[in-house]
């Protein structure tokens, strides 16, 4: 078979030594994070050193080509250069650590094992964008990482890392953790910031952008966890280490979270750009019992699945997967087995939409309830030929017509499953009333 | 034919005039409370954004959240009570209404549906005669079904009321929760080892933490054909 793209962007990856997630024992402690892991020392030259600038940092960032983290891949530097002027408005930034998609579970990993480099990211952030505050939205599930982080933050604060006049420079920022409560619709940016301030999780129009009116309309900004994590590397590495590691249009170090009908399931860090295939077979040791693979969702429940025979060359960056029809989306990988039924697959997956849409926008309140209830009947055995039309017309009325991002994430996994597995929906459709190679033309002359 | 039972959506409409739950005398904030409270508040430049701090200590302190306790919130910020009430509406881990000791709440999202999250969901129904979203009688266990809680390389997994994560489920050691349980002992915090780090420097990198465990080939669901 041709490859499409052919060879792994990772490198020499079997040698790659970790930078986020560094075998050091105990790193999540703040004596052990400064002695071993070069800790607060980039924050300290960032603050110190008049080399840098608020403008060179968010300029280094920039040329490191860090891509956002969070499942839209927005170039980061970019995305803080946006932030206006300082005016007498206070500016923040807001860390999104709602961490819900289904089939991500890395953030928690940095967060439990090295929260500090998210901590100094946060600031170094802070310092480039000249912030105020960033506010943490932790998901309020992880109520144990949330205990522990704010034990660690508690530590950074004694010892002067963040609060007023950080290392006694003239620069202070306080970070504030704040536990959300169970709503995944709160991991969209302006929804997160709407719940930061105590409402109900309602997605916000835009315009206005949240780097005009974010939250209490001051100015801000929204990072992934592990995008903010990335900053520290950058300032010791520089830039450039960053934009040569991994694939070029979406290169860096990245935790892929691998999960589903493979042998060794779990967090790795590798640089973008793996082959697929080799993140299945070697790093997670291949399908259990050997079995082929049905279809591989590279980037959380939100983006659509690939068919397990076109994975062949595709690699972990947005250009390649976006060729094979797909996106990298939050790097949540999950793999099905050739045994998946796909219709069943397909069936839980509304059923989360259906259960998570905040009810704002009439296509996706109504248009989730209805994709569920009509995979369901297919599911049941209940279902006609002519529905999986209805489904892709129902993805057509519900995509872009809607306030957030929630809609198009809902309609793509469907629209792509039923095209790309259509015979698994057709099997279990009621046969059509008129078989193939009936004659109808004399159903017609009776009625005429 | 799949085997799994969700529900069409249904809206429940609330009690409109609940009786009181939690007498008067009751309805008020300890000095250490008062504090914590004070100390919530001044995080935010508006301090009704403190409402969702305040509705997590109203619900340890009352286990759930009847009318009376969101009033109590709102009042304490100056809010609105049908502010308030739209907040404790809108997220899934407030409970609205009395639930058991032990809330078990099964993960059965993408990972876990395929790694037997619908197992471990209907053998924990059966076991305790209750079908999801109910209460054994003797009021210990509530079994519910959630969206996936972020840990889907241990599927399949559950959270226990609002608090620790048991990963990797087996039906025994489901059996082994149940009765730890009813002891009355919260399984413990566990951390769930990199499988770098497995490699790299012999797997638990936190010398804090006893309990671990490691992502494990998780078994294939049998409730998805
Ligand atoms: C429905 C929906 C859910 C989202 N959930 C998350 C989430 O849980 N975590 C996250 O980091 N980003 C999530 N995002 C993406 C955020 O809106 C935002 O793009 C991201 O946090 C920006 O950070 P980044 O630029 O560092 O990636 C979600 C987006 C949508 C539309
Ligand atoms: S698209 Fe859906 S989730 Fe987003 S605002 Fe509209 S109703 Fe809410
Ligand atoms: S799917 Fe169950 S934890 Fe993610």
């Amino acid at each position: 078979m041709e490859l499409t793209n052919g060879a792994t962007k990772a490198g020499d990856w079997r040698n790659y030594e970790r930078v986020l997630l560094p075998p050091i024992r105990n790193l999540h402690k703040l004596e052990v994070y400064e002695n071993e892991a070069n800790g607060y020392n980039r924050l300290r030259d960032v603050l110190e050193n008049d080399d840098w600038t608020p403008e060179s940092v968010t300029n280094e960032v920039k040329a490191s080509n860090l891509r956002g983290r969070g499942g839209a891949g927005f170039p980061t530097g970019l995305k803080w250069s946006f932030m206006p002027d300082p005016d007498d408005r206070p500016r923040y930034l807001a860390c999104n650590a709602d961490e819900s998609e289904p089939g991500t579970f890395k953030d928690r990993q940095i967060m439990e094992y090295n929260p500090h480099l998210m901590f100094e990211g946060i600031l170094i952030a802070g310092y480039a964008m000249q912030l105020d505050a960033c506010y943490v939205y932790i998901r309020g599930e992880y109520a144990d990482w949330i205990r522990h982080m704010e034990a660690q933050l508690q530590k950074a604060y004694d010892k002067g890392y963040v609060g007023d006049n950080i290392m006694g420079t003239d620069f202070s920022m306080d970070i504030v953790l704040h536990k959300g409560a169970g709503a995944y619709i709160c991991g969209e940016e302006t929804s997160l910031m709407e719940s930061l301030e105590g409402k109900r999780g309602y997605p916000r129009y835009k315009p206005p952008f949240p780097a005009q009116k974010g939250l209490w309309a001051s100015p801000t900004t929204i990072n992934n966890v592990e995008t903010l994590a990335h900053a520290p590397l950058i300032i010791e590495n520089g830039g450039e280490w960053f934009a040569n590691t991994g694939a070029e249009a979406h290169p860096g170090p990245i935790l892929y979270g691998i999960s589903g009908h493979v042998n060794r399931p779990g967090v790795y860090e590798y640089p973008t750009g793996m082959l697929i295939t080799d993140l299945i077979d070697e790093v997670a040791q291949g399908v259990i019992d050997d079995k082929g693979i049905k279809a591989v969702v590279p980037g959380g429940c939100s983006v659509p699945p690939l068919r397990g025979d076109g994975i062949d060359g595709v690699t972990m960056d947005s250009e390649s997967l976006q060729e094979a029809g797909s996106m990298l989306g939050t790097g949540g990988m999950l793999i099905l087995d050739e045994d998946t039924d796909m219709v069943s697959y397909l069936r839980r997956v509304t059923h989360f939409y259906q259960h998570e849409s905040c009810g704002q926008c009439t296509p996706c309140r109504e248009g989730t309830g209805w994709l569920e209830r009509i995979v369901t009947r297919i599911d049941e055995g209940e279902g006609n030929m002519r529905d999986l039309d209805l489904l892709l017309d129902l993805c057509d009325q519900m995509e872009g017509r809607t306030i957030c991002a929630f809609a198009d994430a809902a309609a793509w996994p469907v629209r792509n499953t039923v095209k790309r597995f259509r015979e698994d929906f057709e099997a279990k459709c009621k046969p059509s009333v008129h078989p193939t190679g009936a004659d109808l033309s004399a159903a017609g002359a009776t009625a005429a | 034919m799949s085997h799994f039972d969700i529900e069409r959506p249904i809206v429940k409409l609330p009690e409109q005039q609940p009786e009181q739950q939690i007498p008067d005398e009751e309805l008020v904030w300890t000095d250490e409370e008062q504090e914590r409270i004070e100390e919530r508040k001044a995080k935010y430049p508006d301090p009704k954004s403190a409402i969702m701090d305040l509705l997590w200590m109203a619900q340890e302190k009352y286990d759930y959240l009847p009318p009376e306790a969101i009033r109590l919130c709102a009042d304490t910020l100056d809010m609105d009570y049908a502010r308030a009430y739209g907040v404790a509406t809108f997220y899934t881990q407030y409970y609205k209404e009395e639930k058991g000791k032990f809330v078990l709440d099964v993960c059965t999202c993408f990972s876990c549906q395929m790694m037997g999250g619908y197992d471990i969901l209907h053998y924990l129904e059966e076991k305790l005669g209750i079908h999801k979203g109910e209460t054994t009688d003797d009021g210990l266990f509530t079994v519910e079904e959630v969206e996936c809680l972020g840990c889907c390389g241990s599927a399949p997994m559950m959270q226990v009321t609002n608090g620790p994560y048991v990963h990797n489920l087996t039906k025994d050691k489901v059996d082994a929760l149940l009765d730890d349980l009813k002891d009355g002992n919260m399984p413990p915090f566990v951390s769930v080892t990199l499988p770098q780090d497995e490699d790299e420097m012999g797997g638990n990198r936190r010398s804090d933490v006893e309990a671990t465990e490691t992502y494990q080939t998780p078994p294939r669901s049998e409730a998805v054909k």
